[in-house]
């Protein structure tokens, strides 16, 4: 063979492999579309996430209910679904970890993307903020459904964002609650139902102290929030209704942040754990079911832990107290589906939207996940005592305060803000006036 | 083999391959060889087997980081598509008044150094203990590499746990030394070097591997030389052993600088989630935080640069010192 020939076959083969790279990275390009639509449709009906306008699609909802209570009430809600809407082709996605973390960063890498999910679940409220100008309306499902005349006042006004309906409750948890183990406050000689006031519960931490081994007040810290929720329902119980409201609402009082900050360090440097800023959620409850605490404050999802536990019943070997001064006051959470614009499955999703505000959803869901319907007209014989109690407080309750920690009182840029405060300032040691000034100005219009 | 040079004479040059070259090809201009000559021989006729490697890396790695960069500029936050007609320098004077950042680049710096150095340290140790022709000597560097073949994941819920203040074993073993107990995790002004020692704790192993290896290369004759001339074991390393070991040093420390800016994994795990405990927050932490749970995107690509600007930092000379001693 001659050099020309060579020569000639060797530019065509670098021809070739230059074509076959271009081809590779259009193919790369062009690739997550293709994987978008295999998200989208497992079926393979071919036509991906682009045309929007057809509700042929997979209805694919992303959720965060990866273990324990959550998966279970996840599948059950799955199950009345399938009961429900046997035809429409479904996925249901949990993104475990970090509490919602991975599933905020999940979602809001697809909403980017221009690839959202047909609807994932999230906070409504002030934390629709974040969601701007990616987030459909639903409002037809509300008015067809009649969502309006059922659930409450405050779930109608947090679903709204910029006029328009974003998304439909599933269930609420409540925030303002004090757990105890009864032997435990029975051993010191401490009835809970007769703390009223913050500074009561400070009286009976140091009764607890003084009469018994136990810890006074299990606090888990290894993350921020439970110490800002503990904020929340201390401030609602010391300074009452509107103090709250107006912090909130962006116009802070300062001396009733600076006294909630003054009740908080009595309570956290003298009556928690020793190991708080080393365990979690999890750890800090246990010690309420192993009779090594007497209080823990958090909201209602930790009565899951107790449902679980063996030989731990409602009543007897625990008790609820609303949070101390909070008394006929309900802090509100919402666990809500959204409805992302550009919607892969229009139609699917509405559908999910009606079925996910309906009393057979909200029942199946709920009575495992340790939660109550956002309706007041469910049949709550399902659900155990407990649930029971707190659904009536729900439905009669003279307040519902939003919460601070889970979205319904601030944006999430806010919130970040006041857990940054949190741990530069008031994990120990608790600088007072700093942790003051630090939230004054974060929630300051 | 006469023949061949004979037909050489002949008609042209043999090439080693058997072909032939003919005049007019070679007198004539073409931009192959052109680029041959310009960039080395076999320029083109290589490039099968790195253009399409070089085009990807280029577009996936490098691409990324400009765009990063433009981002970085630009006031991006929320959904949307960012704003490329605005460009400044908004976001890095935001940083550096922001004390947070502040505090996350200082802890970045000290666990980069702290952890580098000490690592190296331990791991030098092991590999001369290790080197002394001991018993087992197989069984302990499987012992000390192990850690670091777990996942970041694993150790740090080992650590929380070895951690805690009332029933970890660390404090046990304090307290049972008669000192007080000590909060780890909670006292910001531990935590960091808490966090550093667990990290050292798992990449000791791998220093040692690399140091090994390079006490390994050197050849006997030079621990016998040192005998003969009467150093003492110490005396012999200090002065002979360890400087010839400033290849392996290199190396490891530019391989765990890197790993000591990637501690984001490990600290995630520590405590599951993005915040790590108060005093141990890096820049990695801080750059997941604003992204993704303040969708502050500009805020952090500039916290992402800053970042990738401390790696160019440690593997630029890295790179040119290679690049000197002619290994690039």
């Amino acid at each position: 063979m001659t050099d020309q020939d060579s020569r000639l076959s060797r530019r065509h083969f670098v021809g070739a492999t230059g074509a076959a790279t271009l081809t590779g990275l259009a193919g790369c390009s062009g690739g997550s579309d293709g994987g978008d639509g295999g998200d989208g449709s497992d079926g393979g009906d071919g036509s991906d996430g682009g045309d929007g306008g057809d509700g042929g699609n997979t209805l694919e909802v992303l959720h965060a209910w990866t273990g324990g209570d959550g998966a279970r009430a996840a599948e059950a809600l799955v199950a009345a679904f399938e009961e429900e809407y046997p035809d429409i082709e479904h996925e249901f996605n949990p993104i475990g970890g970090g509490g919602n973390q991975n599933l905020d960063a999940v979602v809001a890498n697809r909403l980017q993307n221009g690839d959202p999910p047909s609807s994932f679940a999230n906070w409504p409220g002030p934390n629709l903020q974040r969601y701007e100008g990616v987030l459909g309306e639903v409002g037809g499902v509300w008015e067809s459904e009649g969502f309006e005349d059922v659930m409450v006042q405050e779930a109608v006004d947090l679903h709204q964002y910029n006029g328009a309906y974003r998304g439909v409750p599933l269930g609420s948890h409540r925030l303002n609650c004090l757990f105890y183990n009864t032997s435990v406050v029975e051993e010191a000689g401490v009835d809970p139902d007769s703390l009223t006031s913050v500074s009561a519960l400070i009286d009976a931490l140091e009764t607890v102290q003084s009469e018994t081994d136990a810890i006074p007040m299990t606090h888990g810290a290894s993350g921020t929030w439970t110490t800002t929720q503990l904020f929340a329902s201390t401030m609602l119980g010391q300074e009452g209704y509107d103090a709250y409201m107006s912090f909130i609402d962006g116009s802070p009082d300062e001396a009733a942040v600076r006294a909630t900050f003054e009740s908080l360090a009595e309570i956290l440097g003298n009556y928690i754990n020793e190991d708080a800023s080393s365990i979690g959620l999890t750890e800090s409850n246990q010690n309420i079911i192993e009779g090594n605490a007497a209080f823990i404050h958090q909201g209602n999802w930790a009565a899951g832990a107790y449902r679980n536990a063996e030989d731990f019943d409602y009543d007897e070997d625990w008790g609820f107290k609303t949070y101390p001064g909070s008394e006929g006051m309900y802090m509100l959470h919402f666990d809500s589906f959204l409805y992302p614009s550009d919607n892969p499955s229009p139609d699917a999703t509405e559908q999910f939207m009606a079925f996910v505000g309906s009393e057979a959803a909200q029942v199946a869901f709920n009575q495992y996940k340790g939660s109550i319907p956002t309706r007041t007209d469910v049949d709550m014989s399902q659900f155990g005592p407990y649930l029971q109690e707190t659904q009536e407080d729900f439905a009669n309750a003279d307040q519902r305060p939003p919460n601070l920690q889970h979205g319904l009182g601030v944006p999430s840029g806010t919130m970040t803000t006041l857990n940054d405060v949190i741990s530069s300032e008031f994990s120990g040691p608790y600088n007072v006036d700093a942790a003051t000034e630090g939230f004054v100005d974060a929630v300051s219009n | 083999m006469t023949q061949n040079t004979d037909t050489g004479d002949d008609s042209g040059d043999a090439l080693p391959d058997g072909g032939v070259a003919e005049d007019g090809q070679r007198s004539g201009f073409s931009p192959i060889s052109a680029l041959n000559e310009r960039f080395g021989s076999d320029f083109v006729e290589s490039s099968q087997f790195w253009l399409p490697p070089f085009l990807l890396v280029g577009l996936f790695v490098y691409g990324a980081i400009i765009w990063n960069l433009l981002i970085s500029l630009t006031d991006f936050t929320g959904f949307g598509t960012p704003d490329y007609g605005d460009l400044d320098l908004e976001m890095y004077g935001r940083a550096l008044a922001d004390s947070g950042f502040i505090d996350a680049a200082i802890n970045t710096f000290i666990l980069l150094v702290g952890f580098t150095l000490v690592t190296l340290a331990l791991g030098l140790g092991l590999a001369i203990l290790i080197d002394r022709n001991i018993r087992f000597e197989n069984t302990f560097r499987t012992i000390y590499l192990l850690p670091m073949s777990l996942s970041f994941v694993v150790t740090a819920q080992f650590w929380a746990w070895m951690f805690n203040f009332n029933n970890g074993v660390i404090n046990i073993v304090i307290t049972s030394l008669g000192f007080g107990r000590v909060d780890w995790i909670g006292n910001p002004d531990i935590v960091l070097w808490a966090v550093m020692f667990a990290l050292m704790w798992q990449f000791a192993g791998y220093a040692m591997v690399v140091f090994l290896a390079g006490l390994r290369a050197i050849p006997n004759e030079h621990y016998e030389a040192a005998k003969v001339d009467g150093a003492s074991t110490v005396r012999m390393y200090w002065r002979v052993i360890i400087p010839q070991l400033k290849g392996s040093t290199i190396s490891a420390s530019v391989v765990l600088m890197v790993f000591a800016l990637k501690a984001f994994d490990f600290l995630y795990s520590l405590v599951g989630g993005y915040r790590p405990p108060n005093g141990a927050d890096i820049l990695a932490t801080k750059m997941v935080r604003e992204a993704y749970a303040n969708l502050n995107w500009a805020y952090a690509s500039a916290v992402a640069i800053t970042l990738f600007l401390m790696t160019l930092g440690i593997v630029g000379p890295y790179l040119y010192y290679q690049y000197n001693r002619g290994n690039l």
